[in-house]
C-alpha cells in the first residue's frame, strides 16, 4: 500500500518533468525517460569509476542534468523551422534514439547496479503490516520538496509567470518583453533535473541500463495524462492513484497488472478528454 | 493512356525485382573445399540483449583450439560471427548473407528464441544443419526438424528437476513461482505443476510478470503472505534484481530457486549488489573453475587466445553448444558430405564434454533432459550441489 503510493509519487515526480515542457511548449516530450537514463549513467560513471563520495555525484549529475536539457532543447528544438507541434515531439523521439545509442555506447547494454545511501534493510512498520522503507520515504520527501517548491514558483516568481504566459500565448508573450527562449532553456533545464532526480529512485530500484527508462516514462506519462497534463498536483495524484490501482491488482489479479493503467487512460480519455484535474481548456483560433 | 504507361513500368519493375529474387534463389555456394569448411553463428554483439553476445565467442574459441590441434581430416574451421542485435529481422538478414554469398557448412548456437524461429525453416529448406541453438523451445524439437539439433536442456525439464530437489533435499512443502508471462516463463511454471503433481502437492502462488515491468510490491507481497519457503524465478535478469531487492525490503527472505538463465553469477552479484548469495540455480555447464580436464583445456586456451574475455557461464556455454558439430566431422571423415555429417549427428549417443550428455536419432534431436543444480556462494562463488541430473518426467522422450 504505501510501496504503491510511493512507486505511484515516483511515476508522479517524473510526470512532473514531462508536464513541465508540455505546460511552456505543448510539447510531449518523449526524449524525458532517456536523458533521466542518461544522467542515472553519469551519476553511476562518477560512483563507480571515479569513486566520489555519493551526494558529490548527486550534486554534478544535477548540474550535468541541466545542462543536457538546455542543450537538447538548443541543439535540436530552437533550429526548426517553422515547427509545428507534432515536428517537435518528433524531433524529442530522435534526441530519445540518439541519447539511447549513445549510452550503449558508452557504457554497454549489460545491467549496471545502482544504489542510493539507503540501507534496504532497514523498514519501519508503524502499523502492523503496514511496512515503510527509506527509498519509499525518501520518494515522498522529495516529491513534496519539489511541489512545494514549483508551487511557489509558479504562482509567485517571475520566470514562473512568465512560463505559463508563453504557453498561453507565445507571441503576445513575446511581445510583453518575455524571452522566450530563455523560459524554454529554463523550462527544459529544470525538466531534465526533475526527471534526473526520478530516474535515479528508478534505477536504484532495478538495474540501470540504456532501456530501463521506457517503461517507467509509459506509465508516467499515464499519470500525467490523469492529472490533464497541465496540473502539477494533478499529475502526483494522477502517480499516487496509478500507484495504487497497479498495486491492487499486482496483489489480487497479477495478470491484469501491467495493462490496468492504460485501460483506465482510455476510460478518462473518454469522459474526460482533458484529465481528471484539468480545468477544461479550450484554446482559442 | 498515362494509366496503360504507368502500368508497363510497374510491371517492368515488378520483373525486374523478381528476376533478382530468383538470381538469388540459385543454388547458394557450397559450404567447404578441400581446405576449409564454413560455420556461422548470428548472436547479439550490441543492443540491449549483448550480455549473451559471449555465446558467439565462445564457440570461436573452440574452432581456434581444433584449428590449431591442424582441424578436422586436413581442413581448418572458417567461422562466421554475425551481429543481430537480438532482432529476427536482423536474424534473417545475417543469415541469408552469410548463407548465400559466403556458403555455409552449418550453423551453431544463435541466441535467442525468436532469432531462432525466424530461420529454422529457411536453414532446413537449405539443408543446412544447425548444432546447438543457445535457448531452449519446445518449438525447435517439437515437431522434428531433421536439420535442427537442441543441446539445450528444456526449461520444463529443468523445472521439473529443480522442484524435485525442493522437496527432496531442502524439505520445502510451500513453493511458489515467479514468471516470465511468455513461452520461457510458462514452460518452467509447466514443469513445476508437473513434479509437484507427483507429490499431490501444488503450488502456493504463482505471479506472472511482465517482462518489462519496474515495480513488483504487490507481487511479492503476495508471494510472501502466501507463506512460501521456496521460491522459483523464471524471469530476466532485471525482474530477478526488483523482485531480489523489494523482497529484501519487505523482509522476505524464501530460498530463491531459479532457472539456468541466471546462471551467470558474476553478473547478478554485480547488478543486486550482493543479494544474488545463496540463490540456487539449474545449469548447463560444468561450474567455471570446474577440475573436469576439458574445463581445465579450454579454461587455459581462453587466457592464451581470448585474454580480454570473461571466463563465464555464457562464454563457454558456446563450446558445448557447438562441440557436438565437431564431433561429427570428424566422424564424417576426409570424404565430406553433408549427408554424411547429418548420419554422424543422428548417431550421437551420450557425447559429453563440459555440458550434459548428448544423444540424437533420426526420430529425436532434444539432446539432453539434464540439468546440474548450482548455488550462488560468497562473492559470487559458484557450489555445486548436485551433479548431472535427468528429469524422470521428460514428456518428449515417451
Amino acid at each position: 500500500m504505501v510501496e504503491g503510493l510511493a512507486i505511484g509519487a515516483c511515476y508522479g515526480l517524473f510526470a512532473t518533468a514531462v508536464v513541465i515542457i508540455y505546460k511552456t511548449s505543448e510539447v510531449v516530450n518523449f526524449a524525458q525517460g532517456e536523458m533521466a537514463m542518461f544522467s542515472a549513467f553519469v551519476a553511476f560513471h562518477i560512483l563507480s569509476v571515479y569513486e566520489w563520495p555519493f551526494w558529490a555525484a548527486f550534486v554534478i549529475t544535477m548540474i550535468f542534468s541541466i545542462l543536457l536539457g538546455i542543450l537538447i532543447e538548443y541543439l535540436f528544438l530552437r533550429p526548426a523551422k517553422h515547427p509545428s507541434i507534432l515536428g517537435l515531439i518528433v524531433i524529442t523521439l530522435g534526441v530519445e534514439m540518439l541519447l539511447m545509442g549513445l549510452a550503449g555506447w558508452k557504457w554497454g547494454a549489460e545491467q549496471k547496479y545502482f544504489s542510493l545511501p539507503l540501507n534496504p534493510s532497514v523498514t519501519y512498520e508503524p502499523v502492523k503490516g503496514m511496512i515503510v522503507t527509506n527509498w519509499a520515504i525518501a520518494v515522498f520527501a522529495v516529491t513534496a520538496f519539489i511541489m512545494l517548491f514549483l508551487y511557489v514558483f509558479f504562482k509567485y516568481s517571475k520566470l514562473g509567470i512568465a512560463m505559463r504566459a508563453t504557453q498561453q500565448n507565445k507571441h503576445a508573450a513575446k511581445i510583453m518583453g518575455i524571452r522566450t527562449e530563455r523560459v524554454f532553456s529554463f523550462a527544459w533545464g529544470f525538466s531534465s533535473l526533475i526527471g534526473a532526480v526520478a530516474g535515479m529512485f528508478f534505477a536504484s530500484r532495478a538495474t540501470l541500463d540504456p532501456a530501463f527508462m521506457m517503461e517507467p516514462f509509459m506509465r508516467a506519462f499515464a499519470a500525467a495524462y490523469w492529472g490533464g497534463l497541465m496540473s502539477i498536483p494533478g499529475v502526483i495524484i494522477g502517480g499516487g492513484l496509478m500507484g495504487l490501482i497497479e498495486n491492487f491488482f499486482g496483489y489480487y489479479w497479477p495478470h491484469w497488472k501491467p495493462i490496468v493503467a492504460f485501460i483506465v487512460i482510455i476510460l478518462v480519455l473518454c469522459v474526460r478528454p482533458s484529465g481528471l484535474f484539468a480545468k477544461h481548456f479550450v484554446k482559442k483560433v | 493512356m498515362m494509366f496503360k504507361k504507368k502500368m508497363v513500368m510497374s510491371l517492368i519493375a515488378v520483373l525486374a525485382i523478381l528476376s533478382v529474387a530468383t538470381m538469388t534463389q540459385a543454388a547458394p555456394p557450397a559450404g567447404f573445399d578441400d581446405n576449409e569448411i564454413r560455420i556461422g553463428q548470428w548472436g547479439p554483439q550490441t543492443g540491449p540483449a549483448a550480455p549473451w553476445g559471449s555465446v558467439a565467442r565462445g564457440s570461436k574459441l573452440l574452432f581456434d583450439v581444433v584449428n590449431e590441434e591442424g582441424g578436422i581430416n586436413g581442413r581448418k574451421i572458417k567461422y562466421f560471427i554475425r551481429d543481430d542485435m537480438y532482432n529476427p529481422a536482423q536474424t534473417v538478414a545475417v543469415v541469408k548473407e552469410l548463407v548465400e554469398r559466403q556458403g555455409m557448412f552449418a550453423f551453431v548456437g544463435g541466441v535467442g528464441a525468436a532469432c531462432g524461429m525466424a530461420v529454422k525453416d529457411y536453414l532446413a529448406a537449405n539443408k543446412i544443419p544447425w548444432v546447438g541453438p543457445s535457448a531452449a523451445d519446445q518449438d525447435f524439437v517439437n515437431p522434428l526438424n531433421p536439420y535442427l539439433f537442441a543441446v539445450y536442456p528444456l526449461y520444463r525439464d529443468e523445472a521439473n528437476i529443480l522442484t524435485k530437489y525442493i522437496v527432496d533435499k531442502l524439505k520445502m512443502k510451500k513453493i511458489g513461482i515467479l514468471y516470465q508471462n511468455d513461452a520461457y516463463g510458462k514452460d518452467g511454471l509447466e514443469g513445476a505443476k508437473e513434479r509437484l503433481a507427483t507429490y499431490k502437492m501444488g503450488l502456493v502462488a504463482e505471479i506472472p510478470v511482465e517482462p518489462t515491468e519496474k515495480d513488483l510490491a504487490s507481487q511479492i507481497l503476495r508471494l510472501k503472505n502466501s507463506g512460501a519457503e521456496a521460491v522459483l524465478m523464471y524471469v530476466n535478469p532485471t525482474a530477478a534484481v526488483i523482485a531480489l531487492k523489494t523482497s529484501a525490503n519487505v523482509g522476505f527472505k524464501p530460498q530463491w530457486v531459479s532457472a539456468n538463465t541466471l546462471s551467470d553469477y558474476p553478473l547478478m552479484f554485480k547488478i543486486t549488489g550482493g543479494l544474488f548469495e545463496g540463490v540456487i540455480t539449474g545449469a548447463f555447464g560444468e561450474i567455471p573453475d570446474s577440475k573436469n580436464p576439458l574445463m581445465v583445456k579450454y579454461r587455459d586456451a581462453a587466457k592464451r587466445l581470448n585474454p580480454q574475455e570473461r571466463w563465464g557461464t555464457f562464454y563457454y556455454a558456446g563450446i558445448l553448444f557447438a562441440d557436438p558439430i565437431v564431433e561429427a566431422l570428424k566422424k564424417a571423415g576426409r570424404n565430406l558430405s553433408a549427408d554424411a555429417v547429418m548420419k554422424a549427428l543422428n548417431s550421437i549417443k551420450d557425447y559429453q564434454t563440459i555440458g550434459p550428455k548428448i544423444t540424437w536419432t533420426e526420430k529425436q534431436h532434444q539432446g539432453t533432459d539434464s540439468v546440474m543444480i548450482q548455488k550462488c556462494g560468497p562473492n559470487a562463488s559458484y557450489i555445486q550441489l548436485q551433479g548431472w541430473t535427468s528429469n524422470d518426467l521428460a514428456t518428449w522422450k515417451k
